[in-house]
């Protein structure tokens, strides 16, 4: 129906996912998911928990192993070995749930560790990048804290720098405002809208309805381990094809 | 009863070689089965079935044996199995390090369980190798949850080396026995020995408990 033609569709995509399958024990968690990514896009994946999104992210980037199907980044399948399954994360960046920093080192030494520890660059050198990305997510003042002594919303701050620190080709987020207190969500979805108009490929777990409406290029539903519906977000919000789509969003009380 | 308490005092230089050598032998023990734990603890993890195998026979085994029983193995059936000819102190030494490495990697496994499993994949995720996620973000935040535990190992330790004395190592509790057996002066080199394991096993104990107030309950 809308005719709009997809962001960058002229380009070579940044990630295609054919037929993507993958088990735990006899459940299925991906029943068989192709989609595509252009680069600087930015796709929401929205559905019911348990739909498999976070399963489809990790196995972007190699935390998990498809049991099935294929996932190709920048032209080429997903690598077999450690080593150069290493390279490639290093071209993703991911954000957690849970923010996962490091909380025995302080807020900058997790922006660049894995400049020191991956790409060896010399401290000084990393220290001074992970300072310009402090300041970049609004944190230039907090360099020295703790993750322990940082709100939710300050330590998903960090988490975004520390990936952004690796100049990831695409940014993988996984629930990022899901485990912040409502006060502290938009700091990071104003961080998250920034790095949008910067141009930075984009996937995005989010239950921020608002977020995927206005950020989102391409909006994916997830149901069961399958895709229920894809679009631009005016399709899925305000037009959505599949009726079960409407039903997910009014469960979440979007009304349109 | 007739006392003679000088005995103590014309044997302290001897004991005080001993009491040396008690710290020596802790030290020692410790300082080869803190890695050997660790190593222990990462082999039993290991996907590889045959090195996970041995790592889990050798710690069962090992942690389940009287100390005095391994001993007195390494004693009489270590220079039979290697053909070499060991010091006592050597002897003693292997022993302890073979139980206490058993016991360390039990504490460290449990450490390392502790770190929850996103953090290890945080450290993937960024490009990480598998060696460099668990020496620069596992282990640093295991050490903290291990360090009350080695603690209290380390001062069970400093009296159990007095178990290596049967076979003639010459640590604080056989240079004790052996004053006593040639003065024939029993209770006052008994008490003296006491005397000594205590007032430097108190201050230890005492540290211990503050390691545990610090580093105990955290998060
Ligand atoms: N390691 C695992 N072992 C077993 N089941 C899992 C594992 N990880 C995820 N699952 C299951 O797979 C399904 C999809 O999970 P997930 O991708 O996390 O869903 P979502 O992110 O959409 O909420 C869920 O039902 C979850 O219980
Ligand atoms: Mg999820």
């Amino acid at each position: 129906m809308t005719a709009q033609p997809r962001k960058n569709a002229d380009r070579a995509p940044m990630l295609v996912y054919k037929d993507v399958r993958k088990r735990y024990g006899s459940f299925t968690a991906l029943d068989g998911v192709s989609l595509h990514v252009n680069p600087g896009e930015v796709v929401c994946l929205i559905g019911p928990s348990g739909s498999g999104k976070s399963t489809l992210l990790r196995c972007t980037n190699g935390l998990e192993t498809l049991d099935g199907g294929e996932v190709l980044f920048e032209g080429k399948p997903l690598p077999k070995s450690d080593v150069e399954m290493r390279g490639v994360r290093q071209r993703m960046g991911m954000v957690f749930q849970n923010f996962e920093l490091f909380p025995h080192k302080t807020a900058l030494e997790n922006v660049a560790t894995g400049l020191i520890t991956v790409k060896k660059m010399p401290a000084d050198e990393a220290n001074r990048r992970a300072m310009a990305l402090m300041a970049k997510v609004g944190l230039s003042d907090k360099t020295a804290n703790y993750p322990s002594n940082l709100s939710g919303g300050q330590q998903q701050r960090v988490a975004i720098a520390r990936a952004l620190a690796m100049e990831p080709h695409v940014m993988l987020f996984d629930e990022p405002t899901s485990a912040l207190d409502p006060e502290t969500v938009g700091e990071v979805l104003n961080v998250m809208r920034q790095l949008a108009l910067e141009g930075m490929t984009m996937i995005v777990v989010t239950h921020e309805m608002s977020f995927a409406r206005r950020v989102a290029s391409w909006v994916v539903v997830f149901e069961k381990g399958k895709l229920l519906e894809e679009g631009p977000p005016t399709q899925i919000f305000d037009a959505p094809l599949k009726e079960r789509t409407r039903d997910f969003l009014s469960h979440l009380g979007w009304d349109g | 009863m007739n006392l003679d308490w000088s005995i103590v005092w014309s044997s302290r230089w001897l004991l005080l070689e001993g009491a040396a050598l008690t710290v020596l032998l802790t030290a020692l023990t410790m300082l080869i089965s803190v890695p050997g734990g660790i190593l222990l603890a990462l082999m039993r993890g290991s996907r590889f079935k045959p090195v996970s195998l041995f790592a889990t026979g050798f710690v069962e085994l090992f942690r389940n044996l009287p100390l005095l029983l391994l001993v007195y193995w390494a004693f009489y059936v270590m220079p039979v199995l290697t053909g070499l000819a060991l010091s006592p102190f050597v002897t003693g030494l292997t022993a302890l390090c073979l139980n206490v490495s058993a016991y360390n990697s039990e504490t460290f496994r449990s450490g390392i369980a502790s770190i929850r499993k996103g953090q290890g994949e945080a450290g993937l995720a960024l490009g990480m190798s598998r060696a460099q996620v668990f020496g620069e973000i596992i282990l640093p935040q295991a050490w903290r949850r291990v360090l009350p535990v080695l603690a209290s190992t380390w001062v069970s330790l400093f009296k159990d080396t007095s178990l290596v004395s049967v076979i003639a190592v010459g640590e604080l509790a056989h240079t004790a026995m052996q004053i006593r057996s040639q003065s024939f002066r029993v209770l006052e080199m008994l008490t003296a020995m006491a005397a000594i394991y205590w007032l430097m096993g108190y201050p230890q104990a005492k540290l211990v408990d503050w390691i545990h107030r610090k580093y105990g309950v955290r998060e």
